[in-house]
């Protein structure tokens, strides 16, 4: 138990760190929130407006008492508003993230429907053609940067094909069709490399179990060759698929920014960017210091089911 | 049945000439307008770019506009006019102007909406202008006359800034209340806007449209495959690069103008460049034609002298050429300056847009051929916005736009008198350059204005408050079937959006 909550306070402390460096360093970067605000567009902002706004956002008040109430906002569940239009962090959080959350899980869906059958035939029929052929394009797919084989999709299958939309968003309750067409492409996007790293790992994991004793036993007992596949090869060879695609899905979660963009999907990557760029403080660390705190939290469950896994964990 | 390789290309093929039903459908008399940006707000006061400007002003409306040919026409006003026997400016307004919750637009409203913008704690983009208002009287509820402290003949086209919403006075700071053509009926947080058409707007049988549904894109690529492959009716910002597919695709058409411009600014506080003989040879050492060439695909124009707009009375063929690219006579000009060696600067643009980037690297060039040597400082756009207010820069390259096509709209680039902003150079006086800009707003006879306007542009190309370097290209891509639209000339392009009310499918 003291270990659990030794792990917790690890995790509390981890994010507070993050909030502060990010609140300070954005702070420090050079950029007025104030003058870019009203000079949007490239027009000159009139200086005093400037200052009144400035007073308006309270972005005069000294930069320790700005950010204590802004951890005095935390503490209440509280992210402050944006600079730009006064819409609450947390409520732009909740609408977003769970486009991005989804957009992440259908492309891991399609990698691993992708990536673990055809990792499998690969080690079964290894050296062979199709082996060949798609470890090849699992190369390629890894080197080639997710914006271009965005642009293509684009460029094919909306602009000269027509096939499909060329990007956008619309809610899953207004028009599911349309929702479900809409996430194709940014999905695809997201799975290419995932299902190729999928793939190797598959492949390379099924290599080994087939080499293994225990599988070498199963087939001198007579088992059916599906049935030694199954139970004992495929089985004892997901468990590092599981761990690597664990770990992708979690960088994920601050790398769909290009395929967001690309795509034009309303994810949290989008107004993390323009956050950014405006200098809106408020938005910029609320959004960061959430998906900090989800790989804090997808860290410490890992730990938590290795401790169960492993005693020796604990005890260290 | 045997599958072959030329079977699966032939119905490859096909595919493409189904009906798609996974395309957004139109929907009937409903305009799908592609905009770059998401609007930060739609507070109708406050600047916040010509995409949320365009809301604004086909949900707030405005009390005059500018009618297809960018002359200033009455909108909520049905007519405006000074008073010779006070200097008054007075507005009439419509008898049939009502805002969105059915009130009648009154005088009393545009009074209040000028004090809120003339305010001390006032954050309105026309702030200082209407600070300059001295009296508002409202003699009857459809007559407001406008008393400023000093003549100003550019009034009229205060009000037709896209920051110059009306709304009601019983509005409050999150519901504005507009008399626009279109309203509000709903939105997609960050992705899309609903207008729906205001059935009691004053104009006689606008809005054509039921409606138009704003979808955000902010890659232009992408905003230009939506409008390619259907899913969109219009965009606004075609890409230069997409201007010439636009224009050859049977399905679509492209209305462009010259509008914005590129300029040099220059940080006079201190170096080389605060001696004007330095800065004309700057001015004379670019080909502009290599800018239009590089930064916007040939969709452009060369910029040699003050930017006035062809075609409008203030234009003077010579004085437009006062800046051409001589090379020689620009290493003449630092001879004079005790700089015949040249010497080494750093610019200032961001890599954060292409136009700004490639402009730069394109002067970076020709400087360096009479032999000022530039080092690129290429920050994001809010760096360099910071960069510039402070003044931290020896030379840099921006891209603006006029207020609108009088030659008094160029006052927020060119007028160093005002107060230091990252548009305008740093530090750098240009008194009868800002002389002539002040006399020029105070005159109302038109022929003395065409003088005093040109005699400002000799100024400028003597003092050199900035340098004009290339107009841009600035165009709306549509269907063929989108009727009534047209993108306003000049300055005004930024503000073409509010002629959506016209718009219809043919």
């Amino acid at each position: 138990m003291r270990w659990f909550f030794r792990r917790i306070a690890t995790c509390l402390v981890l994010a507070w760190a993050v909030s502060l460096v990010v609140f300070m360093t954005l702070h420090i970067v050079p950029g007025d929130p104030a003058e870019l605000l009203l000079s949007t567009g490239g027009i000159a902002a009139d200086p005093v407006a400037v200052k009144e706004l400035r007073i308006k956002l309270g972005l005069e008040r000294p930069i320790l008492d700005q950010y204590l109430s802004f951890l005095g906002g935390v503490a209440r569940g509280d992210l402050g508003t944006s600079l730009v239009d006064e819409f609450p962090v947390t409520k732009e959080i909740a609408l977003r993230l769970p486009r991005t959350l989804e957009l992440i899980l259908a492309g891991t869906l399609l990698a691993v429907v992708l990536g673990i059958p055809a990792g499998t035939y690969a080690a079964l029929h290894r050296g062979g053609l199709f082996d060949r052929i798609v470890s090849g394009a699992a190369a390629l797919l890894l080197a080639i940067p997710v914006f271009v084989v965005g642009t293509l999709l684009v460029l094919v299958l909306a602009q000269m094909l027509k096939l499909m939309p060329a990007g956008g968003y619309v809610a899953f309750a207004q028009d599911p069709a349309k929702h479900l067409t809409l996430l194709t492409l940014p999905a695809i996007a997201i799975a290419k490399s995932l299902a190729a790293v999928v793939f190797r790992m598959t492949r390379a994991s099924v290599l080994d179990a087939l080499s293994k004793d225990f599988v070498r036993t199963a087939r001198a007992k007579g088992l059916a060759p599906s049935r030694v596949l199954l139970r004992h090869v495929i089985r004892n060879s997901l468990t590092p698929v599981v761990t690597v695609l664990g770990l992708h899905m979690g960088t994920l979660l601050g790398g769909t920014v290009l395929v967001e963009y690309v795509f034009n999907w309303p994810g949290l990557s989008t107004p993390l960017l323009r956050a950014v760029e405006a200098r809106d403080y408020p938005m910029v660390v609320g959004i960061v210091l959430t998906i900090s705190g989800l790989f804090l939290l997808i860290n410490l469950i890992m730990d938590l089911v290795y401790a169960a896994l492993d005693p020796r964990v604990r005890a260290a | 049945m045997q599958f072959s390789r030329r079977t699966l290309i032939k119905a490859g093929a096909a595919l493409s000439l189904l009906p798609s039903p996974l395309h957004a459908q139109p929907q009937a008399n409903i305009l799908r307008c592609g905009l770059s940006a998401w609007p930060p707000n739609l507070q109708p006061w406050v600047s916040t770019g010509a995409s949320a400007g365009t809301v604004k002003m086909l949900t707030y409306g405005r009390l005059v506009g500018y009618d297809k040919k960018g002359e200033l026409a009455g909108e909520i006003a049905e007519s405006f006019a000074r008073d010779p026997a006070d200097g008054a400016w007075v507005f009439k307004l419509k008898r049939n102007a009502f805002f969105h919750n059915g009130d009648p637009v009154t005088s009393e409203d545009i009074k209040w909406m000028i004090e809120q913008i003339a305010g001390e704690k006032s954050t309105a983009y026309m702030r200082a202008q209407f600070q300059m208002v001295s009296k508002i009287d409202t003699p009857d509820p459809h007559t407001v006359r406008l008393h400023t402290k000093e003549p100003v003949a550019t009034l009229p086209h205060w009000f037709g800034n896209y920051n110059m919403g009306v709304i009601s006075r019983k509005s409050d700071a999150a519901n504005p209340i507009g008399a626009g053509p279109f309203k509000l009926a709903g939105q997609e947080r960050g992705t899309s806007l609903d207008l729906v058409a205001f059935d009691k707007h004053h104009k006689s049988g606008m809005p054509k449209l039921k409606g138009i549904k704003f979808v955000v894109y902010a890659d232009e690529n992408l905003r230009f495959a939506a409008l390619q492959s259907g899913d969109m009716d219009m965009i606004e910002y075609v890409p230069w690069q997409s201007m010439e597919t636009t224009e050859k695709d049977p399905r679509l058409k492209l209305d462009a103008e010259d509008g914005p411009f590129m300029d040099v600014l220059f940080n006079a506080t201190q170096g080389p460049f605060a001696d004007p003989r330095v800065r004309r040879a700057v001015a004379h050492a670019v080909r502009r034609e290599d800018i239009v060439k590089a930064a916007f695909f040939g969709r452009g124009r060369a910029l040699e002298g003050v930017p006035i707009v062809e075609g409008t009375p203030w234009y003077d063929k010579e004085l437009a050429k006062g800046w051409n690219y001589d090379p020689e006579r620009a290493k003449a000009l630092l001879s004079q300056a005790n700089l015949a060696k040249g010497f080494s600067c750093k610019m200032l643009a961001t890599a954060q847009f292409g136009m700004h980037k490639d402009t730069a690297e394109v002067v970076q060039q020709h400087l360096a051929q009479v032999g000022i040597q530039c080092e690129l400082q290429l920050p994001d756009w809010s760096t360099r916005v910071a960069m510039g207010s402070r003044g931290q820069y020896e030379i840099s390259i921006h891209g603006v736009s006029g207020d609108n096509n009088d030659p008094d709209g160029l006052s927020v680039v060119m007028d160093t008198s005002l107060s230091p902003t990252y548009s305008r150079s740093f530090g750098l006086k240009a008194p009868r350059t800002s002389a002539a800009f002040a006399k020029g707003r105070a005159e109302f006879d038109h022929a003395k204005r065409v003088e005093i306007y040109k005699e400002m542009q000799r100024a400028a190309l003597e003092e050199v408050p900035i340098i004009g370097l290339a107009w841009r290209s600035q165009g709306y891509g549509m269907d063929k079937r989108v009727q009534g639209f047209k993108t306003l000339p000049g300055a005004l392009t930024t503000a073409s959006g509010a002629l959506l009310d016209e718009v219809s499918f043919g």
